[in-house]
């Protein structure tokens, strides 16, 4: 490390900011409190989210249980890939799902190069924004996220937080439990790019399609109602 | 990155003489403002939240010094190498002595203003290094041998067509035509996806450090920053050192204002947040990560009274609502930086004396502060800096005459009042057919472009008190 440059750079910002006691500056940081969140599109948490996954051009679907969801996961492979191959991390959670019933053939694992498709359980839902927030690990590589031509991502209802203060809340909760991941993933959307002419084109580097399977007590109404906020 | 602030007013002519550049940007100047602003008017407290943040900003560069200690601490604990860089060049060799440590060739990167600011690209291209632009925008130009024109979409100032020309040039295309944007991306993607399966080095930008936790935000809708994290072994993460804020959620705070005002999303494609290096249960990412953090004069801006400028967050909304930029585009500019908010950082980061044209390139219409969502009073800063150049003595010794006769004359009202009653009528008279004048002299900067509107044969201020005269005798009538 340059140690000259550090030091130095560290004494001006002294000189220029003066000293104050650590308990002192996070008492001020503390009273200015947090920031004003936008009002969600519905009052129904579900509903809400799924009206910002649509409105990040996501795809979304809602099963009930984790049957139900191997169904859709491969209702979804078939109709676009007419095969039943995924690949999914290494989540304890993906690896109890009833995958036979569906006949659903996952790999447990990482992307390789000519994999289509991979599956993500996500650690939480952002209402807020719609997105969904992954980290790095044993359960979920990041090229699962980053390489797949079609990401699909499960959340559990009961993941499902309002703002994203509060899905700082719950990162903090985990960070303390196991240590900081080397990578917190806020996804919300296909990758996409406006940069030739502002023209709005999927798929720029990452996943072409990103599809959002909300799993849990949805209810009945939320995705009709979701569907109709946002014009296709 | 050079410089060629100093031609802004001819380079500012070429631009216009470009008519289908000029149309292009007159197409970009009337969407982005309607993007940003659906997607700020669906948030009624975006103000209050533009608030909050600039208070919070205001917090972290008050205790900038605690704030870049804490995080040092974090990200050290966290498995990082963290360096320091006064300058571009100490912060260009570090990078390059990061890739030779690990005999690298291949450079992957991302998006970044500071590495544009530093000609990092140059410094390592120089050295052998094979350095590879990933962000769409920024690949385009790299290949076309130019430099962003805008800090968020740096080449759309480019046509379809030209980049369909460029690839055709560059790629080995075979008979393959790209006839759609969407098949100009394609084209990019494969090209780019080979190249960051090869490369070693991995360099980002960061869009704010977070101390509590020692994390970095990395905010893109290409996902190519995040490629360029977790594909290469050695992971770089280049950024200033005022880009620290306290805690996380002020991260997702500032988030908030700036993909509004941005792209006019309420979250952009991927929002990373980056800690250090594999851990034993990771089956990916880089085995060795490094934070570079640059000085570059952001603690000589700290100091001086144009702190408020390093709240910027790098939207872009300033640009896009800029009757200036929107005329003669990032180009004219003549740096990394441009628009309003380059107009104010360009001189203080390089110096007035090569820049000082940069701050004139205002009509202070006051739009850039309406919308900036960091609240920076840009058009307070860029008259302080003309200011500054009256008082250095860089204008043109005549606009300095004219500056000095007008200041003396508006301090003394009474010879001002009565000289103009004398102007006003004249020219009122010898404009009374037209109404307008095609030539006036003095005037010929405004009349070679339009026609001066003729005087309505009193002035302002007569006029003013002949109404007064008459509400207060209406009063009286009551
Ligand atoms: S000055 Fe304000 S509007 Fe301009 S880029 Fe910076 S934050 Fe955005």
């Amino acid at each position: 490390m340059n140690a000259s440059a550090r030091s130095e750079i560290f004494a001006r910002l002294r000189e220029i900011t003066g000293e104050a006691p650590a308990e002192r500056i996070q008492r001020e940081r503390q009273a200015l409190g947090s920031a004003p969140v936008p009002a969600p599109p519905a009052a129904e948490l579900c509903q809400a989210f799924l009206t910002n996954v649509l409105k990040n051009k996501g795809t979304v679907d809602c099963v009930a249980n984790r049957t139900e969801a191997v169904t859709a996961i491969g209702h979804h492979i078939y109709s676009h890939f007419r095969s039943h191959r995924l690949v999914a991390g290494n989540d304890p959670r993906l690896a109890a799902m009833p995958w036979r019933d569906a006949g659903v053939l996952p790999r447990f694992g990482s992307l390789e190069v000519g994999e289509p498709v991979a599956l993500t359980f996500a650690q939480l839902g952002v209402v807020e924004t719609g997105a969904i927030v992954t980290w790095t690990g044993k359960s979920n590589p990041a090229a699962n996220n980053l390489l797949p031509e079609h990401h699909i991502v499960l959340v559990d209802t009961a993941d499902l937080v309002s703002s994203m203060e509060h899905a700082w809340g719950r990162i903090n909760l985990e960070l303390e439990k196991t240590g900081r991941p080397r990578g917190i993933n806020f996804i919300a959307g296909p990758s996409s790019t406006a940069d030739i002419e502002g023209q709005l084109v999927y798929g720029a580097h990452g996943p072409r399609k990103w599809h959002v399977i909300l799993m849990g007590d949805v209810p009945a109404d939320a995705l009709a109602l979701a569907r109709a906020a946002v014009p296709a | 990155m050079e410089q060629h602030s100093d031609t802004f007013l001819d380079n500012a002519s070429a631009a216009l003489g470009n008519t289908a550049q000029a149309e292009r940007r007159d197409v970009i100047a009337a969407f982005a403002p309607l993007i940003r602003s659906a997607a700020v008017e669906g948030f009624t407290e975006f103000d209050a939240l533009r608030q909050h943040v600039k208070r919070v900003r205001q917090h972290s560069l008050d205790h900038l010094e605690y704030y870049l200690g804490q995080f040092e601490h974090e990200a050290v604990h966290n498995g990082n190498h963290v360096h320091f860089a006064r300058d571009g060049d100490e912060l260009n060799s570090l990078v390059l002595d990061i890739c030779q440590q690990h005999d690298a060739r291949h450079v992957a990167k991302g998006k970044s203003m500071v590495t544009e600011e530093t000609g990092l690209n140059d410094f390592l291209q120089r050295a052998g290094l094979e350095v590879m632009e990933t962000d769409l925008g920024e690949y385009i130009i790299q290949q076309a041998g130019e430099t962003p024109s805008h800090i968020v979409a740096p080449a759309l100032h480019k046509s379809a067509g030209e980049i369909r020309e460029l690839f055709q040039a560059k790629h080995k295309l075979g008979d393959r035509e790209l006839p759609e944007t969407v098949d100009l991306v394609s084209e990019a993607r494969q090209v780019l996806r080979e190249h960051f399966l090869k490369a070693e080095v991995g360099i980002i930008g960061a869009n704010a450090l977070i101390a509590e936790n020692g994390y970095s935000m990395l905010v893109t809708n290409e996902g190519n920053g995040d490629l360029c994290a977790n594909l290469p072994r050695v992971l770089i993460v280049c950024t200033t050192i005022d880009r620290v804020l306290p805690l996380a959620q002020d991260a997702t705070a500032m988030l908030r204002l700036l993909v509004r005002s941005a792209t006019g999303q309420s979250q952009t494609c991927y929002t990373s947040f980056y800690s250090g290096p594999r851990r034993e249960s990771d089956v990916d990412g880089p085995i060795e990560t490094h934070f570079v953090l640059l000085d570059n004069k952001r603690s000589e801006i700290l100091d001086s009274d144009y702190r408020e400028m390093l709240e910027c967050i790098r939207c872009g909304a300033c640009l896009n609502h800029c009757p200036i930029y929107s005329a003669v585009g990032g180009h004219a500019y003549g740096w990394v930086y441009t628009g309003p908010m380059g107009s104010i950082l360009t001189p203080l980061l390089t110096s007035l004396e090569q820049s000082h044209a940069l701050p004139n390139a205002c009509t202070s219409c006051g739009r850039c502060a309406e919308v900036c969502p960091a609240d920076i009073p840009l058009p307070d800063l860029l008259r302080d800096l003309r200011h500054e150049e009256n008082s250095k003595k860089l204008s043109a010794p005549r606009w300095r005459l004219g500056l000095k006769l007008h200041s003396w004359l508006t301090r003394h009202p009474p010879l001002y009042h009565a000289l103009t009653s004398i102007v006003i009528p004249v020219l009122h008279w010898f404009g009374r057919k037209h109404g307008n004048f095609e030539r006036l002299p003095l005037a010929a900067g405004w009349t070679s472009q339009r026609n001066f509107p003729a005087p309505e044969g009193k002035t302002f201020m007569q006029q003013y008190k002949a109404q007064q005269k008459r509400r207060e005798q209406g009063k009286h009538e009551r």
